[in-house]
C-alpha cells in the first residue's frame, strides 16, 4: 500500500468517524434526559436516531443487565462484596468502560444496591 | 210465484244483514278497546325502552368514566409522590455526610517467569487506583503503577496509568479529558487491562502494535442501535501524537505513550463497536497521527486499524461458560524525511506491521465438582509480522494456561508459551502468577 492509498483510506475513515460523532452529538443533544425522574423517561421514546428508538434496557431488569454485560469482560463480582455507596462509584466507572447507557447503569446500580443491602 | 219466493228471501236477507251488522258493531267496539289498550301498552313499552336505553347509556358512561377517573386520580397521586420522593432524595443527598464518594481500587500481582535464554526471575507489580464520584455526572479516575525493574539492581519503576475527568452529558454521551487507556484494539483496554482479569499471564504479541494510553480529550458512550437491534458503543478522541524513538539517534520505533506533543503532532482516532446481543461484541478502531522526532525527522504518517471480537456462551449444557476473544491490528508507517542539515542516518520507515490473537477460555463453573468449578483452561494463538523495512521476522506463539479462581477477583495462574520465530523454535517461556483485583 503506497502513501497515496493510505491517505485515501485515512480520509474515508476520518470522515466516517467525524460523521458518526456529529450524528451522535446531534442525537444526544436532543435527548438531554439525565437527572429527570424515571417515570417521565418511560413515557416517550428517546430521539437518538431519525427513527425513534426505545432503549431495550427498559424491558430488562437490573439483574439481567448485570449478569449479561459484566460476564463478557470479567468474572461476576458478588453484590455483597461492596457497600451500596461503593457500588455507586464502581457502576459510574464501569458505565464508561463498558459503554453502558444511563438507563442500563441506573438499573444495574439499583439491583446491586438492593442485593448488597440484604 | 216469483214474488212469493222473493219476499221471504228479501226478508231473510234483511234480517241476516241486520244481525251481521249488529255483530260487526259489537266486534268493532271491542277492537277499538283493544286498540286503545295496545296503543297504551305500546306507548308504555316505548317509554320503558327509552328509559332502558338511557339507563344503558348511563351505565356505559359510568363504566367508562369510573376507570379514567381512577386513573387520573392515580396519576395525580403518583406525580405528587414522585415530586415528594425527588425532594426527599435531594434533601437526603444534600444532608448525607461524605457526599463525594471515594473508592480505592486497583490490583496487585506477583509472578515468576522462566524464559529460554533469559534468567528466571520474580516480579511484582502494584497498581492502586483512586476513583472519585464527585456527583451523579462528574467522575475522576487516577491510577498509578509501581513495579520492580526488570534486570535492574533493585530499582523500582513507577508510572501513571490514568488521570482523567469525565462529565456525563446525558444517557448516551460522556465527555472527558486526561490520560486514559487507549480504545484502539479494544481487547487491551477493555478486557485485558488488569492482570487479575487476564486469562494468561503474558501479554499478546498484538499488544506491541497498540498504543497503551491516550493523553487528550474524548467523547464516549453507548446507544441503542436503530430498530432496537442491540447496542452501539463509541469512543472518539484527539490526543498527543506518537514520537519516533530509536537507538543511536536513528528513529526506528514509535512511542505512543507520549506525554508531550512533539512539534504539535496530534492523533485522531476512535473505536466503534456493535453488540447485537449482550454477550457478543464486534469492534473496529482506527487512529491516524503525524509522528515526528524532535530535531531529527520531518513529519511522517502513522496509521493503525484494528478489528476485535469478544463473546461468551453460558449454558448448563456445557456446565459453565466458554469465552472467545480475538483481534487483528494493521499498523502502517509512511516515509519520513530527514531534517535538512541533520546528519542522522535515514530511518527504517515506510513499512507495515500487523499482528493478532485468538483466545479461548472454558470454565465448568456449574459442574458442581469441588475445585473443578473454579478452574479455567485458556488457550491463545498470537502472532506478529514485524516491520518489513527493518527486516523483522514474523513471530507466532501458542500458549496454554490453567487458572484457579480462589475468588471472583483472586486468581492463581500457570502458563506455558511455545514460541516460534521465522519458522524456527524461539524462546519458550513458563509463567506463574498470583493476581488480586481490589
Amino acid at each position: 500500500m503506497n502513501l497515496r492509498n493510505i491517505q485515501t483510506v485515512r480520509t474515508i475513515v476520518l470522515v466516517g468517524l467525524a460523521a458518526a460523532g456529529l450524528s451522535l452529538m446531534a442525537g444526544c443533544s436532543n435527548n438531554g434526559t439525565a437527572g429527570k425522574p424515571a417515570a417521565k423517561k418511560t413515557a416517550k421514546p428517546a430521539a437518538i436516531w431519525p427513527l425513534a428508538v426505545q432503549d431495550p434496557a427498559k424491558n430488562e431488569t437490573g439483574a439481567q443487565i448485570w449478569s449479561e454485560n459484566c460476564l463478557r469482560c470479567h468474572q461476576l463480582r458478588s453484590p455483597s462484596q461492596y457497600t451500596p455507596a461503593q457500588w455507586g462509584v464502581i457502576v459510574q466507572y464501569m458505565r464508561l468502560k463498558a459503554g453502558l447507557t444511563g438507563e442500563q447503569a441506573r438499573k444495574v446500580l439499583a439491583f446491586l444496591k438492593s442485593a448488597s443491602a440484604h | 210465484m216469483r214474488k212469493r219466493i222473493t219476499l221471504p228471501i228479501l226478508l231473510a236477507a234483511a234480517m241476516a244483514a241486520t244481525a251481521v251488522g249488529s255483530v260487526r258493531a259489537a266486534d268493532s267496539s271491542n277492537y277499538q278497546q283493544l286498540q286503545k289498550k295496545y296503543s297504551t301498552l305500546k306507548v308504555q313499552m316505548q317509554a320503558m325502552q327509552k328509559q332502558m336505553a338511557q339507563m344503558q347509556k348511563q351505565m356505559k358512561a359510568v363504566q367508562q368514566a369510573a376507570p379514567s377517573i381512577n386513573e387520573r386520580a392515580t396519576r395525580r397521586a403518583i406525580k405528587r409522590l414522585s415530586r415528594q420522593v425527588m425532594k426527599l432524595s435531594e434533601k437526603e443527598a444534600a444532608l448525607e455526610p461524605g457526599n463525594i464518594q471515594v473508592l480505592i481500587a486497583g490490583d496487585v500481582n506477583v509472578q515468576f517467569q522462566n524464559k529460554v535464554g533469559s534468567s528466571s526471575t520474580f516480579y511484582a507489580d502494584s497498581s492502586p487506583m483512586i476513583q472519585v464520584r464527585v456527583d451523579k455526572k462528574i467522575f475522576i479516575n487516577t491510577a498509578f503503577d509501581f513495579y520492580t525493574a526488570s534486570g535492574g539492581p533493585g530499582g523500582i519503576n513507577s508510572d501513571i496509568g490514568a488521570a482523567n475527568i469525565n462529565y456525563e452529558l446525558g444517557d448516551y454521551m460522556t465527555v472527558g479529558g486526561g490520560l486514559i487507556s487507549s480504545p484502539i484494539g479494544g481487547i487491551v483496554s477493555n478486557y485485558n487491562a488488569a492482570p487479575w482479569n487476564r486469562w494468561l499471564v503474558d501479554g499478546s504479541l498484538e499488544d506491541n502494535l497498540l498504543p497503551p494510553n491516550e493523553l487528550g480529550i474524548w467523547t464516549r458512550g453507548g446507544i441503542p442501535a436503530p430498530g432496537n437491534l442491540g447496542y452501539l458503543t463509541y469512543f472518539l478522541f484527539v490526543s498527543n501524537g506518537p514520537e519516533f524513538v530509536g537507538t543511536s539517534g536513528v528513529p526506528n520505533q514509535l512511542n505512543y505513550d507520549n506525554y508531550t506533543a512533539t512539534q504539535n503532532a496530534k492523533t485522531v482516532g476512535g473505536r466503534i463497536s456493535y453488540l447485537p446481543i449482550p454477550n457478543v461484541e464486534v469492534g473496529y478502531s482506527a487512529e491516524w497521527a503525524s509522528p515526528t522526532q524532535s530535531g531529527a525527522l520531518t513529519k511522517s504518517d502513522s496509521w493503525i486499524q484494528a478489528v476485535d471480537f469478544n463473546s461468551y456462551y453460558f449454558n448448563k449444557k456445557i456446565e459453565g461458560f466458554v469465552k472467545f476473544r480475538g483481534g487483528w491490528t494493521w499498523e502502517q508507517v509512511g516515509q519520513g524525511g530527514i531534517t535538512p542539515g541533520n546528519p542522522t542516518t535515514p530511518p527504517a520507515l515506510g513499512n507495515m506491521s500487523n499482528g493478532g490473537q485468538i483466545d479461548v477460555a472454558y470454565q465448568p463453573s456449574m459442574c458442581g465438582i469441588k475445585y473443578l468449578d473454579k478452574t479455567m483452561v485458556a488457550f491463545r494463538y498470537d502472532r506478529i509480522d514485524g516491520p518489513t523495512a527493518s527486516g523483522s521476522a514474523h513471530e507466532q506463539r501458542y500458549s496454554v494456561g490453567l487458572d484457579y479462581w480462589l475468588h471472583s477477583n483472586a486468581v492463581l495462574k500457570f502458563e506455558y508459551e511455545f514460541d516460534n520465530v521465522a519458522n524456527q523454535r524461539g524462546s519458550d517461556a513458563m509463567f506463574m502468577q498470583f493476581a488480586v483485583g481490589i
